[in-house]
């Protein structure tokens, strides 16, 4: 057992210190002589990768999903396409364009697809040499980019598109992407820097951050293919998944009661105590912001102050116009408790067929007027007959990042002391076994043994 | 004799706990979305000034930065001048202090 964690730590260091010189890119004499030309510089010596890239979820914006209710089959979801209320909108009816003026005359560009990395001309999922040749290397992969060049602005024709910096300065310092290539577009998700998912890839913030990882050290990429982990509420993935053990394995703990734990209380539970970010939503009522424009009125926290909600999980998800949340239970011999962010959103619902209506934010972005985004986005969609009322989702999004530090995890008392934080007879307990959970009896010496160490 | 000296060595504490509280006792904390009109960074890097135009009132802000993320964020202009930005600064002493700068936008 020590040799095996003499060797996973060896191992570990022979990673990072792999990935420390991984950062020196072949190839860039080339780019100095000849400058950069977008992807077509890349293929020199990557052939094949461009056009590979654009079968990936990054690109399309959705995939084939196989672990989420009532969808249809052979469809792709993602949000190219989904409707849900943490957005209420998609990259097809909230397409990038210029919103028509507010009182004070001003306007601005907005849309979902804003952070797709192409160029707009050529937009999400789109196939071809020429999108082939639209994308963005550069924004994720370049230490040195410029992102003041990547803006949408009108072309010569009038046509929005999304300008790039492909300039030779940027092109020289190419690498594997750092956490800031990923959360120039991942904090921003759902409104806003750390509305959606709440968590903070920082030293201070994440464990992992602050040992000097990166996201792509865990969303280990083949071929710009990204595992990772199911969430309940993100559907679209490249087919290949990950989970902590992949690098912890199914027994990390020193402690054998720990250990046991992990058959059936997912890492998460214990390591990521906190979140935050929005916690409810209402689309119905957008509020007039200060610079003369609206956005849907929505509650949030900080990064570190929500709590979770735990529900078995065994890697399946209900969903329905009003839920959409983790499936399982103590008995189905697949699930694990998992830590969840809960969040309810009030959006438009269909009274002819009860589903969930979209939302072009153009219009109420301009005047708060929400019944004319539903409008613009029936249209979009070639809905024809539809009778808005508002109604109410609850979403459960994965506590699945912004690890505490070893100090800060869970310990027996969270869980197991009469108030802890586990509420046991939700999860499927009967009364006698609560009561044997929520006793001292179960790790009374443990915890006292702990206790005085700390002193 | 004795109740002088004691009398004395209370003062004493009182004066010191005054000073050392003193700068967590004025701080106060502002909330504000303003435009970025100016972004002038340190010669080192270590620090940066951003003024803003604060958008409820019109009036200009001089905010100070030394927090590496937002620092980051000019060095590589993913902050700009001319975007909006949600701020949280202590004021103090006529010094205002950034605490969190992010843009508004989002998708």
């Amino acid at each position: 057992m020590l040799v095996t964690r003499y060797v996973a730590a060896f191992l570990g260091v022979v990673l990072m210190v792999a990935t420390s010189y991984a950062k020196e890119h072949e190839g860039k004499e080339y780019i100095q002589e000849n400058g950069y030309k977008g992807p077509e510089t890349c293929e020199e010596c990557h052939p094949g990768t461009a056009k590979a890239f654009l079968e990936t979820v990054h690109w399309k914006h959705a995939s084939k999903v196989d672990y989420v209710d009532n969808l249809k089959a052979g469809q792709e979801y993602g949000m190219k396409n989904r409707i849900y209320t943490m957005c209420n909108g998609n990259d097809i009816v909230n397409n990038l364009k210029e919103i028509p003026p507010n009182e004070a005359g001003k306007t601005k560009f907005t849309g979902c697809n804003t952070c797709h990395p192409g160029d707009h001309a050529v937009d999400v999922g789109s196939t071809g040499p020429e999108a082939e040749q639209a994308i963005d290397c550069l924004i994720c992969h370049s230490g040195k980019y410029d992102f003041s060049k990547r803006k949408p602005a009108k072309d010569k024709d009038g046509k929005i598109v999304m300008t790039q910096d492909r300039s030779t300065e940027a092109a020289m310092d190419i690498g594997r992407p750092a956490i800031k290539n990923c959360m120039v577009c991942h904090e921003s998700a759902g409104g806003g820097p750390l509305i959606k998912r709440g968590f903070a890839m920082t030293k201070d913030a994440d464990v992992h951050a602050a040992k000097g990882l990166v996201c792509v050290d865990c969303h280990t990429v083949k071929n710009h293919r990204f595992p990772t982990g199911k969430d309940p509420n993100n559907w679209a993935n490249d087919g290949v998944y990950l989970t902590c053990a992949g690098c912890h394995n199914e027994k990390p703990h020193k402690d054998d009661d720990y250990n046991r734990h992990t058959a059936y209380i997912a890492c998460q539970t214990c390591h990521i105590p906190r979140t935050g970010g929005a916690f409810a939503k209402d689309f119905t009522q957008w509020a007039k912001m200060d610079n003369g424009f609206y956005e849907p009125s929505t509650l949030k926290k900080e990064v570190n102050e929500t709590t979770p909600v735990y529900a078995w999980y065994n890697l399946t998800v209900s969903n329905t116009p009003h839920f959409i949340g983790p499936k399982g239970s103590r008995s189905d011999g697949k699930s694990k408790i998992y830590p969840f962010k809960v969040y309810q959103g009030k959006a438009y619902y269909n009274k002819l067929d009860g589903q969930l209506l979209s939302m072009d934010f153009a219009p109420p972005t301009a005047t708060g007027d929400t019944l004319a985004g539903v409008a613009a986005a029936a249209k979009t969609l070639g809905i024809k007959k539809y009778e808005p009322v508002p109604g109410w989702q609850t979403i459960y999004f994965g506590s699945n990042h912004q690890v505490a530090p070893k100090s800060k995890a869970l310990t027996c008392a969270n869980c197991h002391a009469i108030n802890g934080i586990l509420n046991f007879k939700q999860l499927g307990y009967g009364d006698k076994e609560v009561e044997k959970l929520t006793s001292p009896a179960i790790y009374f010496n443990k915890a006292f043994k702990i206790q005085q160490e700390n002193e | 004799m004795n109740k002088l000296f004691s009398i004395a060595i209370l003062l004493t504490a009182l004066v010191i706990s005054n000073l050392s509280l003193a700068p967590f006792a004025n701080a106060e904390e502002v909330k504000m979305v303003g435009e970025i009109t100016k972004i002038t960074m340190a010669g080192d890097g270590k620090a940066a000034t951003a003024i803003l135009k604060d958008t409820k009132t019109g009036e200009t802000v001089t905010i100070d930065i030394t927090d590496e993320l937002t620092l980051d964020k000019f060095k590589d202009k993913r902050i700009v001048e001319g975007d909006e930005i949600r701020c949280k600064f202590n004021k103090q002493d006529g010094k205002n202090s950034g605490k969190t700068f992010v843009k508004t936008a989002g998708c």
